[in-house]
């Protein structure tokens, strides 16, 4: 195969054959030979363009005119260095942001783990009418690891938080066939293999291996203290490998089946075999798991695929979504701000483009030429924008892990962010695509020049090209509206989220956990905590507000339908520890909980729902419960009625987004009752408590010190908080980046039309204006681009924020708020307004007899 | 296209060639045998009886058109009053593809006789 067909010469060859023989044709029509000459050519059209376009048919040559339009660019862009850095930055951090956001949706939903064929992984649950399973006994793990028929494995994983020397790591118990099966890469030593089963062993994550041991090679063979017991480290993980979940693990250890923990099972498909046949054949085993009573075809057998953290799934891309769109909102503000810039360097060249078209360059060509330049705009962004983008990263995760509660801190574990070939893949396509949005419309534009208009070196582009470069400033007016209107928003909600009033206070307060607990430890250990000398006081409950709620089904008697209400069983310490006020009625008395009295306190809010208008002391409250056997966590079994005697004020027991609780109920409890599973505490004031001060009481018990989990409610809150803070942030940073590219875009757009128009202002001065008109008439061009784009990016904002409202059900998230929006119109209004400031300045001190003068 | 500007630069009664068009004229006019550019072009006005417009530079795109996709082939030889010409031929593909074209066009032609029906009488 030759390249090129034929050589050029050859084609030349034959068109002057070609002349010939019409020549000859002429003559011998009787026609001069001087005058067939002349006919011949006449006839034949234009040689030269012929032999142009044959030179231009063959297949090549666009690799040629592309090297020569990449000298032709880069020569240009040396020439003007200000131009390359304003574009090139400001294109690179509209990238940088969207790489940044890309990165974290590889490591978490895109990238497969890297173990062997992670793509035929599949986690096995159960899912009924009611009910939903992921966790089997080990003997059931050991039927589906032998179903041979549809899986090549299956293997078995139990997360748990284990305490090794005070530190909380994440641990992982794994079936015997974990390592072998997974084979993922090993930084140091080996796998855990089936000879490890019942063995004090453990193989260590790499982020733990350089938390805990700094990395230290020699770390085989040390022991890791695992809940008190030792284990010795046999291998440590590769980077690339953190198990098979969103949060990398610190550790894993052979499986003790004794425990009779549940575990998790993942299986690996056979390749004959779909997901779907394997539901089916799986449907008998599954039934088997569901609660009983369930009708074996309302259970369904489900394969999840885990070969990534996160499966792409609709709703997951429907979740973020909008986040992808404000990302992205800021690289289409930087487009139009380059894009602008240009149009201007394109209106500025549009001479020296009317020579190369009046030379016979085609229009085609000369559009490529600008968008080649375009792409080496983009190239040298995409560069950058890849070092910003891993510079962010990096920072975001520093920043993320110093602002957090220390609590989750500790024990918050980051996927690898790394930046593999989808990342470059993604940043590469986006660069192609935004030197199509901003490189585009100006090489377009330019190349439509009227020539003659042009070489004369009129202005007559004028019109037109402002009118794009003003709709340019209109877009990204509306778009940093949008991402402020979103920043505020966010900030607002943050901010009602911190004020957010909780019914109770959460200062000096802990919760106290017991892993496992069974409720006769309660009592030893409220008494002895009780006794001690640096704290308070001691309340017992079932569950810790923010830490767990309960709901049952619950109706006014004679009133009304069940609602599901939250209920709570507290000891009488609880409302005064945590500043409750009884606003009706009364407390409980301590005869009351030592008998478990059917009588309850209940919220003012559940007063409101359940007895409108009415006094709530002395109703009685009708538990429903659902037919059929009575379920594991059903711990009103006994009670069927209450009677209320006394109200506190609404609360938020649950998250907080979803804001006070619609029904809540408390019921007297005390440590000696079965429902006694948790503890708040309070310490005496003034002294220095530290939860770690108890684990000497917890040892002279008897007990395990690293079962108790403390943490004090203010911290919970904090954490509650965080993603809301976390997301204000990142709100305010992109509505802050979009307002400066704004801002620029229309401060550039109007000293380029000052510049254009010095002339006629100069005359307008000349023949009277004052500074001051001629001030209104700059700042007049000014607000009429940003009460346009303003009225648009209101108009998308609300519509988004209305869509998004009715998706989000987080009760006191507030998104169509009418102060963010007002804010939102005021700050743009601020920035344009200063960005129109100096470009008028400059307008009113045009001196007329010089600008008269310069044109003449 | 240079077959669709007109030659003098005012109205010009002649037919301007639709893309397409001139590759079967090329094609038929090769039916005959072999024959080289200047040839062609003289051969498509002269059976058109000057009715279809050709700049002879416009027929050597479409021959090369033709010949990538080995419809037709060339060599060089030499003419009758022996000067050196690049000289093409039919080739199988190309004889079948004429076939095809010429029915098609032959409908096309009977049809849009059929929708525009007898000359009618315009006011002007």
């Amino acid at each position: 195969m030759t390249w090129r067909r034929r050589p050029d010469d050859d084609f030349a060859a034959e068109v002057q054959a070609h002349l010939a023989l019409e020549i000859d044709r002429l003559v011998a029509d009787g026609v001069s030979p001087d005058e067939a000459g002349a006919a011949a050519r006449r006839a034949f059209g234009n040689a030269t363009r012929a032999r142009e376009d044959f030179h231009e048919r063959s297949r090549w040559v666009w690799l040629e005119q592309l090297a020569q339009d990449l000298r032709y660019a880069s020569r240009g862009l040396r020439a003007s260095p200000a131009f390359l850095a304003t574009t090139v930055v400001t294109l690179a951090v509209g990238l940088s942001l969207l790489t940044v956001a890309f990165t974290v949706f590889n490591a978490y939903v895109l990238r497969p783990f890297a173990v062997a064929d992670a793509t035929r992984l599949y986690r096995l649950a159960w899912r009924a009418p009611n009910a939903v399973g992921t966790g089997f006994s080990w003997k059931d793990y050991d039927e589906l690891n032998g179903r041979t028929e549809l899986f090549d494995a299956a293997i078995g994983q139990d997360m748990r938080f284990v305490t090794s020397e005070s530190r909380t790591l994440l641990v992982s118990a794994v079936s015997p066939n974990y390592f072998t099966t997974l084979r993922p890469r090993m930084r140091l030593g080996r796998f855990l293999t089936p000879a490890d089963e019942g063995q004090r062993v453990a193989v260590l994550g790499q982020q733990a291996w350089s938390r805990l041991y700094a990395s230290d090679p020699a770390v085989l063979g040390r022991t890791l203290d695992l809940d008190g017991r030792a284990a010795t480290i046999v291998g440590v993980v590769d980077e690339s490998f953190g198990g098979l979940d969103e949060f990398p693990r610190d550790a894993w250890v052979p499986v003790d089946r004794a425990e009779g923990r549940p575990t998790e099972v993942v299986a690996r498909l056979r390749r004959d075999v779909s997901p779907a046949q394997a539901s089916i054949r799986l449907a008998d085993f599954m039934a088997r798991q569901a609660p009983p009573g369930t009708a074996e075809r309302d259970v369904r057998a489900v394969l999840v695929p885990s070969g990534t953290a996160n499966p792409v799934s609709v709703e997951l891309l429907a979740v973020l979504s909008p986040v992808f769109a404000a990302f992205a909102l800021v690289l289409a503000a930087a487009c139009f701000n380059v894009s602008n810039v240009m149009l201007a360097r394109a209106l500025a060249r549009q001479r020296e483009i009317a020579v190369r078209l009046s030379l016979g360059a085609s229009r085609a060509r000369i559009v490529r030429q600008l968008l080649t330049e375009g792409l080496l705009i983009a190239s040298l962004a995409g560069g950058l924008a890849l070092v910003l983008a891993a510079w962010v990263v990096r920072a975001a995760v520093v920043v993320m892990f110093s602002t957090l509660p220390p609590l989750m801190a500790s024990l918050l574990r980051v996927a690898p962010m790394r930046f593999d070939w989808r990342v470059f893949t993604f940043a590469f396509a986006l660069g192609a695509a935004a030197t199509l949005v901003f490189g585009l419309v100006p090489a377009l534009q330019a190349s439509r020049q009227p020539l003659t208009d042009a070489l004369r070196a009129q202005r007559t582009g004028r019109a037109s090209g402002s009118r794009l470069r003003n709709a340019l400033v209109v877009a990204q007016v509306a778009v940093s509206i949008v991402l402020v209107v979103l920043a505020a928003v966010l900030s607002r909600n943050f901010a009602a989220m911190v004020k957010l009033n909780l019914g109770y206070s959460t200062g000096n307060v802990y919760s106290l956990n017991i892993r496992g607990v069974e409720h006769e430890m309660v009592r030893p250990v409220a008494a002895a905590l009780a006794a001690h000398p640096r704290i308070a006081s001691v309340a017992i409950t079932n569950g810790n507000p923010m830490f767990v709620t309960r709901t049952a089904a619950m109706a006014p008697q004679g009133r009304g339908a069940a609602v599901n209400t939250i209920y709570s069983f507290v000891s009488p310490e609880f409302f005064p520890m945590l500043r409750m006020p009884i606003t009706r009625g009364r407390a409980f008395r301590p005869d009351e909980a030592t008998t478990s009295a059917r009588v309850a306190i209940v919220s003012e809010a559940t007063a409101r729902a359940f007895w409108p208008g009415a006094d709530p002391i002395g109703q009685v409250i009708v538990f429903t419960r659902p037919q059929g056997p009575v379920r594991d966590d059903d711990d009103l079994d006994g009670y069927s009625q209450v009677t209320v005697v006394g109200t506190v004020p609404d609360v938020v027991s649950g998250i907080m987004f979803e804001g006070p609780d619609r029904a809540h109920i408390y019921l007297p409890a005390t440590a000696a009752d079965r429902h006694a599973i948790a503890m708040l505490i309070t310490p005496r004031a003034a002294s220095d408590f530290r939860p770690d001060m108890l684990r000497e009481t917890f040892r002279r018990l008897g007990q395990d010190p690293d079962r108790f989990e403390i943490m004090s409610l203010e911290e919970m809150r904090q954490l509650q908080i965080y993603p809301m803070r976390a997301a204000s942030w990142v709100g305010a940073l992109l509505g802050g980046i979009a307002l400066v590219l704004s801002v620029t875009g229309l401060y550039g757009v109007l000293s380029y039309t000052l510049a254009q128009r010095t002339r006629e202002i100069g005359i307008r001065m000349a023949l009277g204006a004052t500074a001051s008109a001629v001030v209104a008439l700059v700042m007049r061009q000014s607000v009429r681009m940003a009460a346009i784009g303003a009225a648009i990016g209101l108009t998308l904002s609300f519509a988004a924020l209305k869509t998004l409202a009715s998706v989000v059900e987080l009760r006191q998230v507030r998104l169509l708020d009418p102060v963010s929006f007002a804010a939102a119109i005021l700050v743009v209004a601020a920035a344009t307004s200063l960005a129109a400031y100096y470009p008028s300045r400059r307008a009113a001190r045009i001196d007329p007899a010089e600008t008269l003068r310069a044109e003449a | 296209m240079s077959t669709q500007r007109s030659r003098t630069g005012k109205a010009d009664d002649r037919l301007v060639l639709m893309q397409g068009t001139l590759d079967v004229l090329i094609l038929r006019t090769l039916l005959f045998g072999a024959e080289h550019g200047q040839g062609i072009a003289r051969a498509i006005q002269q059976t058109s009886d000057g009715e279809l417009l050709v700049d002879h530079g416009a027929l050597y795109p479409a021959l090369q058109r033709l010949e990538e996709k080995k419809l037709i082939s060339a060599a060089w030889g030499t003419s009758a009053n022996n000067r050196r010409a690049r000289y093409y031929t039919l080739t199988k593909a190309g004889r079948a593809h004429l076939a095809r074209q010429s029915s098609r066009w032959r409908r096309l032609a009977a049809a849009m006789a059929r929708v525009l029906g007898p000359e009618p009488e315009l006011g002007s």
